[in-house]
């Protein structure tokens, strides 16, 4: 059972214009801890990746902000969740049934909440 | 969609008056024989202010152009998004172009050419009402 | 003390009027740049006076003249297209320290204001002539080559500095978040279109009436950030120097249909500073001069709450015939054009207007133009500055850029011979032009 999480980058992530409040170091721990990661974001894809591979994190997609419905189609997941700062990140990720945090509600990685959840399933 | 209510000023009373009584006016300069919309203080052609006066559109239209939003600055529109906003050309004076959100046309299907009819939609804030477009079957 | 603005008789507005009469009496010559920003970070030193002064010391040094020699300033006030300041709002804590503070509170911060940059300038002894070209850098271009023409000032800069402060430009604050609307955009604002949509909406005309699409801008999107990524004063350059591709184009996100997220402009913070001269004063600057063959303007129509395609190929015809009619040239002549395109999709109704490397054609075939080589190695330059699309806001890359290809020194210099350019911004019904030339008019 997997769970997928997008990253809008600019307002959201650390290294964002202008910076959001999302580390890199949290999407690595997300990454490591099985999670299906990513990002979501008006920046060029193939920038998007080069940023992702300078940080060392092998994410699993990078595609551009209208992309979800993609993402959606490529991985199954039981729970799919973006993150972004602005009304058109939550617009387009409640469109395709994505739940959505915003950039300030994720500093606190709810998403290992997840886990403990999983946990109880078993 | 819930539009935004415009707040009338001295300038622009007569044609939100008239929007609420369900009716389209416009500037009319007397002396150029010519409509103007957005009201302005004088006629924009000719200078005079003293040859302006409002009066009644036919309501009429054609769809001369449109786009599909999905990124609006306005807040109260965001949840409707995509929408159409759609450019219409009065049949009265075809340079004069207003702007709709063609209800009832499906988003992304707007038959540009086609004809339309003026319609009055209240907006929640104050309930002015404003004009608006539908296409005529 | 407020300074005058341009008088509107200096402005070649209507056909008929032939040469134009100071043709062969100004030139250009030294360009300065500031570095460019995102957004302020509100140090006194990355302000956009202090960007302003930065680059009119540069423009200064680059002329290779001492600043004495310096007698007029045209300044472009305004410093953003989005919201501002309140102008009464006083300055950030330490301001004073580092700069004299004019009457005007916002002053260096939100607007440029020729008291204030006189003030922190002490350099510029001789300054007597002192104008406002509002709104565009491209006034300010027109009047201080109209005034170097007429005798007024000998040498003269022209400046223009933006500003681009934290948040969001326009999206949900401000006007946009209120169930009200009021003022003279009330009367399309409700509908809630983007900056870019009035554009999109003249475009889709544009595409219906010849037969063209959105995907064959592509070439023009990549051409553009291609120009700007060879100019190590743009954003793009400094800060983001990613290039784009065709299918990062065609694959983008629309904001009004049919315009992309990459079809709009990024505001930034930067500086621009000119230096105009007279020929005979221009022998002791250490650039070549470049020469002003005309200016032209156009205002627009105001019909309906957004223009037509009739009004703005109306409007970008008689463009170009009033610069042809006041150089004495004619599309021929131009090696390269440098009109606007912030926005991206109303860039060939000025290139259209110029009939910019038509074969006969008058309307409806830019974005064929667009698909052929139109990069700084061919036949038909386009844009080679790179404009906003290439470099960030500005409104005043192509300019500068007409100068440098005049000069000969071009960070993305046309591989033939420049010899005779066009730059002009902003919008097609609304617009002032001018026709460079690396020589004096015969
Ligand atoms: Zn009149």
């Amino acid at each position: 059972m997997a769970f997928l999480i997008s990253f809008d980058i600019d307002g959201t992530m650390e290294f964002g214009d202008p910076p959001g409040g999302v580390t890199v170091e949290m999407v690595r721990r997300a990454k490591e801890l099985g999670f299906i990661v990513g990002s979501c974001s008006d920046r060029f894809p193939s920038w998007q990746k080069q940023v992702w591979d300078s940080h060392g994190i092998p994410v699993d997609f990078w595609v551009a902000k209208h992309m979800l419905p993609d993402v959606k189609a490529r991985f199954q997941a039981e729970r799919y969740v973006h993150i972004g700062d602005r009304d058109i990140d939550r617009q387009l990720a409640e469109q395709v049934g994505f739940h959505f945090w915003w950039d300030y509600e994720a500093v606190a990685e709810p998403w290992l909440a997840w886990l403990a959840w999983l946990d109880d399933q078993r | 969609m819930p539009k935004q209510s415009p707040i009338p000023d001295e300038l622009d009373k007569p044609f939100y008056d008239a929007c609420n009584a369900e009716r389209l006016v416009a500037q009319y300069c007397t002396s150029c024989r010519r409509y103007q919309f957005p009201p302005r203080p004088r006629c924009i052609r000719c200078g005079k202010d003293t040859a302006v006066e409002w009066r009644p559109l036919s309501g009429r239209g054609r769809i001369i152009s449109r786009v599909v939003v999905y990124d609006t600055p306005t807040s109260s529109l965001i949840p409707g998004q995509p929408f159409n906003v759609a450019a219409i050309a009065l049949d009265d004076e075809p340079e004069i172009i207003m702007l709709s959100h063609l209800p009832g046309t499906p988003v992304d299907q707007v038959p540009v050419g086609a004809a339309v009819e003026v319609i009055f939609e209240t907006t929640p804030a104050t309930g002015q009402k404003v004009p608006e477009w539908r296409v005529i079957a | 003390m407020p300074h005058p603005v341009v008088p509107r008789e200096w402005f070649r507005n209507k056909e008929g009027l032939g040469l134009w009469e100071g043709r062969g009496k100004v030139v250009a010559t030294g360009v300065g740049t500031s570095p460019t920003a995102r957004r302020w970070d509100e140090k006194p030193e990355t302000s956009m006076g202090a960007l302003t002064i930065l680059a009119i010391r540069k423009a200064i040094a680059d002329a290779g003249i001492a600043p004495e020699e310096i007698d007029g300033l045209v300044l472009t006030p305004e410093s953003t297209t989005g919201i501002s300041k309140d102008p009464n709002t006083p300055p950030p804590p330490g301001w004073e320290k580092h700069f004299k503070m004019a009457s005007f509170p916002q002053a260096g911060i939100t607007r440029g204001d020729i008291d204030w940059l006189l003030l922190n300038m002490p350099e510029l002894k001789n300054v007597k002539f002192m104008m406002n070209g509002p709104i565009c850098m491209s006034v300010s271009f027109v009047a201080a080559a109209e005034a170097v023409a007429r005798g007024l000032t000998k040498t003269c800069l022209v400046a223009r500095g933006w500003h681009n402060l934290a948040g969001r430009y326009y999206v949900g604050v401000g006007a946009s978040a209120l169930n009200t609307a009021s003022g003279r955009f009330k009367y399309s604002s409700i509908w809630g279109l983007p900056a870019c949509g009035t554009t999109a909406m003249v475009f889709e005309e544009y595409c219906r009436k010849y037969g063209k699409s959105h995907d064959q801008m592509a070439n023009f999107v990549v051409t553009s950030r291609r120009n700007g990524l060879m100019n190590p004063d743009g954003y793009y350059s400094q800060h983001r120097p990613e290039m784009i591709t065709v299918e990062d184009y065609l694959t983008a996100r629309w904001i009004a249909k049919p315009a992309n997220i990459y079809d709009n402009d990024l505001p930034i913070m930067a500086a621009l500073a000119v230096v105009f001269t007279t020929p005979e004063r221009a022998r002791d600057h250490k650039q070549k001069p470049v020469y002003i063959l005309s200016h032209g303007q156009t205002r627009p129509e105001s019909m309906g709450v957004v223009p037509t395609l009739e009004q703005w190929e109306r409007s970008t015809d008689r463009m170009g015939r009033i610069l042809y009619e006041g150089a004495g040239v004619g599309p021929d002549d131009l090696d390269f054009e440098n009109m606007y395109d912030g926005f991206t999709l109303f860039h060939q109704f000025h290139l259209e207007g110029l009939r910019y490397a038509a074969r006969g054609e008058k309307r409806g075939y830019a974005l064929d133009l667009y698909e052929t080589d139109i990069s700084i190695e061919g036949p038909n330059p386009v844009s080679p500055s790179g404009g906003n699309n290439g470099n960030g806001r500005t409104r005043w890359w192509n300019h500068r850029d007409s100068i440098l290809q005049l000069q000969g020194r071009s960070p993305s210099q046309i591989r033939k011979k420049a010899e005779i350019g066009v730059s002009g911004a902003p919008m097609p019904d609304s617009c002032d032009a001018l026709i460079w030339s690396a020589k004096p008019p015969v």
